[in-house]
């Protein structure tokens, strides 16, 4: 356990809604409820679930932006939510994120090479070796292109400057939340292969969420299936698309297959 | 039964958005229609119900059960609407009055336009969500939109569509804000309905599995241009124009796990950055010179009809 | 989206640069002393040495509109200044931290909001003699809570946008979220505001000094200047006029300036209007 780069233990979220009447006990919603899973430096793990499944709120807890109510997430062996504020944003530099919203997840009124080196500049660190150049081009863009603005570019340009952004400061873990969902098909393929090529020349790991099973076997080794906050699946790509043992993952097969194509 | 003869809507900018498109609707039919954002399938489907966006200019012919209708003629079109041709759209929440109760929704039209009294219109609405599948129908009808979730608003939409027994149903990406177990249902209840009632259903999706598993035949669209179509199971295993192959290709599939995807280059460009010729030129395999400038001609295909100047058995 | 700018900006900036020249030609010229008195010269008619004529006391009354042009802009610009950016600062502050800061923030606005900006300004007077500073002090102070309410309202909008959360998970601290982010991005509706609250404190420092509360003899006020011919209407109905109608063009330039700027920084609101 100690070779795992992220350590997820039995962590579970739940939220107090609104009460329905005056005297009622107010409703408990289970966001999260006991979910665990290792990942090793380099791995790709997906997790596939609808929207209101828990992904995403799994997610922000793996990043730090929420507590679990039970549980610890280790990253390299240390329980991130034990951190004092200050320690957790320096320890973001070895955890960065990728969002869904390739048209909301940059500042329209900052150049992109500004966006590029906010990372660098929360750690206190300046861009002395243009290191922007360099991750732009990584992400298959131009140096020169740093100083436009986001409305200057299309919606897969903008996911290339987000993950430009996300890689900068050389983490070891990229948490992708639904990274490709927004993008038309023909886009979302470069975008997935730009992933891939990254996760082997700088030894990535990832955390990839989303709805689309296709797209995440795709991309993962091995597959987390959730449900209303549950872990249904959880095993190798191959073996959970071979024998899916749940109703839901069956249908969740069903929607990502093209007749006469790809039929398994 | 709707036919659409060299159909071009043109942006104020004179951008042209959609580019001489011919297609005809059949009873009973269910077409798709395949593209990515900026191709001109809404567009397509805006155009043959008379609600193509003001300021666009359109200018073709659209021919409803052999009578011309000129794009601006409202009142023609609303003699039309909801009897001969109905839509439905992808986000069910904003298409629903969130202060009006779900059944008299359905009920106003049914009162407007067929003259039923009030019960009569009622026991019509109940006999709707009945029919497209909406659990405890009676209860559901007194109910207000935020109280159902997004699959059963889609019904009620569809119940909706359906008041006036229209003969064709449009659909514009009616699955893509659903989950997946949830679209499953819709598509099932789309085809059922289509095939119960003798209805032409037009499936617009980005969703290659959706239309495939909906639609007999298919039109793909790519910056403005119809560039195949085709029977949807045979140009889906077959596809003649590279487009539609890059796009097959480029889907990841769950079969074929390769460690990378094949990409179709570049991005969807621009309506004004479009080429003159082939709209697809500039990112095509097996672009020729005569790409770029002159506008390939239909051809037949083995599984169909491509709009292409090489097309055939691709690479891919 | 029509590229045309709306009347009423074009009107309301006319009417400011006028107002702003004025008080700025007024720190280094006057036709003469605002405050030089020509006891043989007075209640002068209109002539071409003096182009408004004079008071009661000779003075010329160009020139003590405009070093009266001069003080409200003046007091204006220092008291929405301070008012603008302790209430930014605590707007900001409170969209950041939440919970019971924001708490805390917003109820003291409310009473902020509660107290009669008058009472206020008389409070100060009573307390520490009658003066400009004072009514600096009392503008700034009611200023306080509107902008912090403001800026609350927008930034909290921006603190949901998802490039700041791509900036809190680069690790920006919120302090750095705040000035790179979220200040550049409600500075539109801050300035509306600053705008419309610049044609409140001239009227509010006009008021004041016509109550004897602001601006002391001989320092040159349109406020004060009413007050002063309020005694002479019947003798000299001119001397009310011209500073009445200062206060109104200053007022009325700042707030169509404000009104227009809200239409465009806000094309929901500008749309709804009739064309």
């Amino acid at each position: 356990m100690s070779d795992d780069l992220l350590s997820v233990q039995g962590v579970t979220r739940r939220y107090v809604l609104p009460r329905r009447t005056l005297l009622s006990t107010p409703p408990v919603l289970a966001a999260v409820e006991n979910v665990g899973f290792e990942l090793s430096a380099g791995q790709t793990l997906g997790i596939v679930g609808e929207s209101g499944s828990g992904k995403s709120t799994l997610a922000r807890m793996v990043m730090g932006f929420e507590r679990p109510d039970t549980g610890k997430i280790l990253f390299k062996g240390r329980d991130i939510h034990g951190l004092s504020t200050g320690d957790l944003r320096r320890a973001r530099r070895n955890f960065q994120m990728v969002f869904q919203d390739p048209f909301g997840s940059l500042d329209p009124r900052r150049r992109v090479g500004w966006s590029i080196a906010e990372p660098l500049r929360a750690m206190g660190e300046t861009d002395n070796d243009n290191r922007v150049g360099r991750a732009l081009e990584q992400v298959g863009l131009q140096a020169s292109q740093a100083g436009r603005f986001p409305h200057e570019f299309s919606g897969g340009q903008r996911q290339r400057i987000a993950i430009a952004r996300a890689i900068i400061t050389r983490p070891s873990l990229l948490v992708a939340d639904e990274a490709v969902s927004a993008l038309d098909v023909s886009v979302q393929a470069q975008i997935l292969n730009l992933l891939m090529d990254l996760q082997d020349d700088l030894g990535l790991a990832m955390l990839f969420i989303s709805h689309d099973l296709a797209v995440v076997s795709s991309i993962c080794d091995t597959l987390l299936v959730m449900q209303a906050g549950q872990v249904l699946e959880a095993g190798t790509v191959n073996d959970v698309l071979g024998a899916p043992k749940h109703d839901y993952t069956r249908a969740l097969l069903a929607a990502a297959r093209v007749g006469g194509v790809a039929s398994p | 039964m709707i036919a659409l003869h060299n159909l071009t809507v043109r942006t104020t900018g004179g951008h042209v958005a959609v580019r001489g498109a011919d297609l005809a609707i059949q009873p009973g039919q269910r077409l798709g229609v395949v593209g990515e954002s900026g191709s001109g399938k809404t567009l397509l489907a805006l155009s043959m119900i008379g609600m193509v966006p003001e300021g666009l200019q359109v200018d073709g012919q659209v021919l409803v059960k052999g009578e011309t209708i000129a794009a601006d003629d409202e009142r023609a079109w609303r003699r039309h609407r909801a009897r001969t041709m109905a839509m439905i759209f992808q986000e069910p929440m904003a298409a629903l009055n969130p202060l009006v109760r779900v059944g008299d929704t359905v009920a106003e039209p049914l009162r407007l336009h067929l003259g039923l009294d009030r019960a009569a219109a009622r026991k019509r609405a109940l006999d709707l969500f009945e029919e497209t599948g909406i659990p405890q129908a009676r209860r559901r009808l007194g109910q207000y939109p935020h109280e159902l979730s997004g699959g059963q608003r889609q019904r009620v939409l569809i119940a909706l569509a359906l008041a006036c027994d229209p003969d064709l149903l449009i659909a514009d990406e009616p699955t893509t804000a659903l989950d997946a177990q949830v679209a499953l249902r819709i598509t099932d209840l789309l085809v059922r309905l289509s095939q119960d009632r003798q209805m032409a259903l037009m499936f617009i999706s980005h969703d290659l599995a959706a239309v495939s598993r909906t639609t007999h035949d298919i039109v793909v669209m790519y910056g403005g241009d119809i560039v195949e179509r085709g029977q949807t199971v045979r140009v889906l295993s077959d596809p003649a124009h590279p487009y539609t192959q890059g796009l097959l290709a480029a889907r990841p599939s769950l079969m074929h796990r390769e460690r990378r995807l094949p990409t179709i280059p570049g991005t969807v460009p621009q309506l004004f950055a479009l080429p003159p010729g082939c709209r697809f030129a500039g990112r095509c395999a097996r672009e020729l010179p005569q790409c770029v400038g002159t506008r390939p001609p239909v051809v037949a295909t083995p599984t169909g009809q491509a709009a292409c100047h090489l097309p055939g058995a691709g690479q891919t | 989206m029509n590229a045309r700018l709306p009347v009423n900006i074009l009107i309301g900036a006319a009417l400011v640069a006028v107002v702003m020249f004025a008080a700025l030609l007024s720190a280094i010229w006057t036709p003469y002393p605002y405050a030089g008195i020509d006891v043989a010269n007075k209640f002068a008619a209109p002539s071409g040495a003096h182009w408004l004529g004079t008071d009661q006391l000779g003075r010329d009354l160009v020139s003590q509109l405009m070093a009266a042009a001069g003080n409200s802009m003046g007091v204006a610009v220092v008291a929405v200044g301070i008012g603008c950016s302790i209430g930014t600062a605590l707007g900001l502050l409170a969209a950041a931290k939440g919970g019971w800061i924001e708490e805390l923030i917003m109820r003291l606005s409310d009473l902020g909001f509660a107290f009669p900006a008058l009472l206020f300004a008389i409070m100060l007077a009573a307390a520490f003699g009658p003066s400009l500073s004072m009514v600096v002090i009392a503008i700034a102070f009611i200023n306080i809570p509107t902008f912090a309410r403001v800026t609350r309202a927008a930034a909290n909008q921006i603190w949901r946008r998802e490039y700041v959360f791509a900036a809190r998970a680069a690790g920006m601290s919120t302090f750095a979220i705040s000035r790179d982010h979220i200040l550049p991005n409600i500075a539109a509706p801050v300035i509306v505001q600053a705008t419309i609250e610049f044609a409140v404190a001239i009227l509010v420092e006009a008021a004041l000094s016509y109550l004897g509360l602001g601006a002391q003899p001989p320092e040159p006020s349109w406020g004060r200047m009413l007050a002063e011919a309020q005694t002479l209407m019947y003798l000299a109905p001119q001397l009310a006029v011209w500073p009445g109608l200062c206060i109104v063009t200053a007022v009325l330039g700042f707030g169509l300036l404000g009104d227009g700027l809200r239409d465009i920084s806000d094309p929901r609101l500008a749309r709804r209007r009739p064309a």
